[in-house]
């Protein structure tokens, strides 16, 4: 009767083939990667590559409010409303990279994007609120 | 101690069976390196001892890419998206200035509707699974428009399946297994998604059900609240979540999973929430999880004609090429035409292939062929996929401030879908913006013939005779806003200005 191998074993023994240097990567990436949402993202409506499907974190609603120079933007003129739908969902990289379109289509302005976001359990939590042409993250 | 085996595979480790026919039609396309058919089981068995019946993967191919290829041209009414107002994010920071644009993402989704299209039908898998994959991740990977965990868990899937041996050579046994890691990976993979999706409603927004009745709405909302409540079911998707993760990827437990995952994923597609056809390919990967008895049994007469179309035939290639392309000029998405000409390369390139091994193409590459391209024609004519993708586009320009683009994009709307009232209406208003007057009025009037219970075309034609001085006609067509559509109150309020004495201003035109 054949032993089966140890998992150290099989892991050393994958690592061989080609074959199994695939199997290991996309293994241990789809074990490793979600534990990227639960420790070090500093974004929690960021729930990308983390499997968090029908998660309590995706009913957050957000509000965004962007100023340039203290006067509100009309966002839906300025971005295809598909980008403003993800905003409302509080994703700090795409408002980031909203704030600094803004910035830099109007040199020397200040933009302001305050976030005000509602959790699913009523809880509220505020974001922003400074120059994000001088401080370019939420 | 050694396993029971059915008695109709070949004892492991050992060569598997030959054909069980002469294959003098063997289908001209690229070969398998990944089938491992041949010699003993490698180590660690687990992985390189999985085994399937052709019968299985064909069937799994076809459920699987079918389903992609389908919801691959229903994405291209996103394609107005990409690239608007010059912005774009991409998943990773680095990939925002790779993204594709409008025109780059609809002819890539339009690409994959055939290429998914071609690989149901079997046709060069071993070329075009990678190749679907690559176009996938690029349109994933390029922005983040597009972000949910479907199309992530699509393009992982993707680049698993490039791995997989999908196409069983003529004259095969449909019953004899075939050893394949890459299906063992697909159902690991699925059972890692299982378990981190369960792991994430440990939480008490979701254990108490309140998270699952803010989403869980209409009648199957009602049916919950009413039998177990929501507090239950959300345990019981925690509960099933997780057996499913324990159970997916083991054969020995396939049995549990069948059942569970077809109930779960069966209700997911009944409660309509908006994840396209999420839930209907997670359907189309328990073909997997089905015994393969079960597919053997049920299409054990199927493999002889596909055998037969396998036989090499100039003709048959030859009307599908043309066919293909008198198809396409039907197709009314943007680029189609262009698509499809570009898309005969592949079945050029596979009658090269056969060409030099001193063979002809088989039946079925022409077949599948004009079976992929009638397929966009097939979607195009059942869905609003055409009609919403000139809508979107029109919109999101008019709204971003260029009124040029917009008005190509309702012309072509108008062009494809005369009976649309929204491509006369808007089309209309852009050109009376224009002061481009008898064309505007003319779009207007095709509007209100073809919406008469609607105000707004009213509304925007008295509007535009108001602003040219015309009061008295201005009022008139009022007076008809409001008998098309008594309740709305724009039409009222625009009446009562135009008649109120001394004239009015005109209102803010801020109807849609």
């Amino acid at each position: 009767m054949k032993q089966a191998l140890s998992p150290i074993a099989s892991i050393v023994t994958l690592a061989r083939t080609w074959q199994g240097v695939v199997i290991l990567v996309i293994v241990a990436t789809q074990l490793l990667l979600p534990l990227h949402y639960y420790t070090v993202r500093r974004d929690p409506h960021d729930e990308r590559f983390a499997w968090r499907m029908f998660s309590p974190m995706r009913m957050t609603r957000c509000t965004s409010q962007f100023t340039v120079n203290d006067a509100p933007v009309p966002l839906g003129g300025a971005f295809h409303e598909a980008w403003i739908e993800i905003a409302s969902r509080g994703r700090f990289m795409v408002i980031e990279e909203m704030a600094a379109k803004l910035c830099n289509d109007r040199p020397g302005s200040s933009v302001r994007v305050k976030l005000t976001c509602t959790y699913v359990d009523g809880d509220q939590r505020e974001y922003g609120g400074y120059d994000m042409c001088k401080v370019p993250r939420l | 101690m050694a396993k029971k085996r059915k008695s109709n595979r070949p004892n492991r480790p050992g060569p598997k069976p030959a054909a069980t026919t002469p294959t003098p039609a063997v289908i001209p396309v690229v070969p398998e390196p990944m089938m491992a058919t041949q010699g003993p089981v490698r180590e660690p068995v687990f992985w390189f001892g999985f085994e399937v019946t052709w019968t299985k993967l064909v069937v799994a191919r076809f459920a699987i890419f079918a389903l992609l290829a389908i919801d691959a041209f229903l994405a291209i009414r996103h394609a107005p998206r990409y690239g608007a107002g010059d912005f774009n994010v991409g998943q990773l920071g680095f990939l925002g200035d790779l993204g594709p644009g409008r025109i780059g993402y609809g002819v890539g989704q339009l690409a994959l509707t055939y290429l998914f299209a071609m690989i149901a039908c079997g046709v060069a898998t071993r070329v075009l699974v990678p190749l679907g994959a690559a176009i996938y991740a690029w349109l994933y990977f390029g922005s983040q428009l597009d972000s949910y965990q479907h199309h992530y868990l699509v393009a992982l899937i993707l680049v698993i399946a490039s791995l997989v041996p999908w196409q069983r050579p003529a004259g095969s046994d449909p019953a004899a297994p075939v050893r394949t890691w890459a299906v063992r990976l697909l159902l690991v993979q699925l059972a890692i998604v299982y378990l981190w999706a369960a792991i994430s409603k440990l939480d008490g927004a979701w254990l108490d059900g309140s998270t699952l009745a803010k989403q869980m709405t209409g009648k199957v909302g009602a049916l919950i609240t009413s039998t177990i409540g929501m507090k239950v079911a959300a345990l019981l998707v925690i509960g099933v979540e997780l057996a499913l993760a324990a159970t997916v990827w083991s054969r020995r437990t396939w049995r549990i999973a069948l059942p569970l995952g077809l109930v779960f994923h069966a209700s997911i597609a009944a409660t309509g929430l908006e994840i396209g056809l999420f839930a209907f390919l997670m359907l189309g990967f328990y073909v997997l999880v089905v015994p393969d008895r079960i597919w053997v049994a049920l299409l054990r007469g199927i493999h002889a004609p596909l055998d037969r179309l396998a036989a090499p035939s100039w003709i048959a290639w030859g009307i599908g090429f043309v066919a293909a392309i008198g198809i396409a000029r039907f197709v009314r998405v943007e680029h189609a035409f262009v698509v499809a000409i570009a898309a005969s390369a592949v079945p050029l390139v596979v009658a090269i292939h056969a060409l030099v091994r001193g063979r002809g193409p088989a039946a079925f590459v022409g077949l599948a062929h004009v079976l992929a391209i009638a397929l966009w024609l097939l979607l195009d004519r059942t869905s609003d996929v055409a009609v919403d993708y000139y809508r979107f586009w029109g919109g999101s320009q008019r709204r971003l401030g260029n009124p040029e683009v917009a008005e190509r994009a309702y012309r072509r709307l108008v062009a494809i879908a005369p009976d649309e009232e929204v491509g006369h209406y808007q089309l209309g208003r852009i050109l009376l913006q224009q002061n481009r007057g008898d064309e505007g009025l003319a779009e207007l009037h095709a509007a209100q013939h073809l919406e008469p219970m609607r105000a707004r075309a009213y509304i925007a034609e008295a509007r535009y005779l108001q602003q040219q001085g015309k009061t008295a006609e201005a009022i008139e067509k009022a007076k008809q806003a409001t008998y098309a559509e008594p309740a709305n109150p724009d039409a009222r309020t625009l009446l009562d200005s135009l008649s109120a004495p001394g004239g009015a201003r005109p209102p803010a035109d801020d109807s849609e």
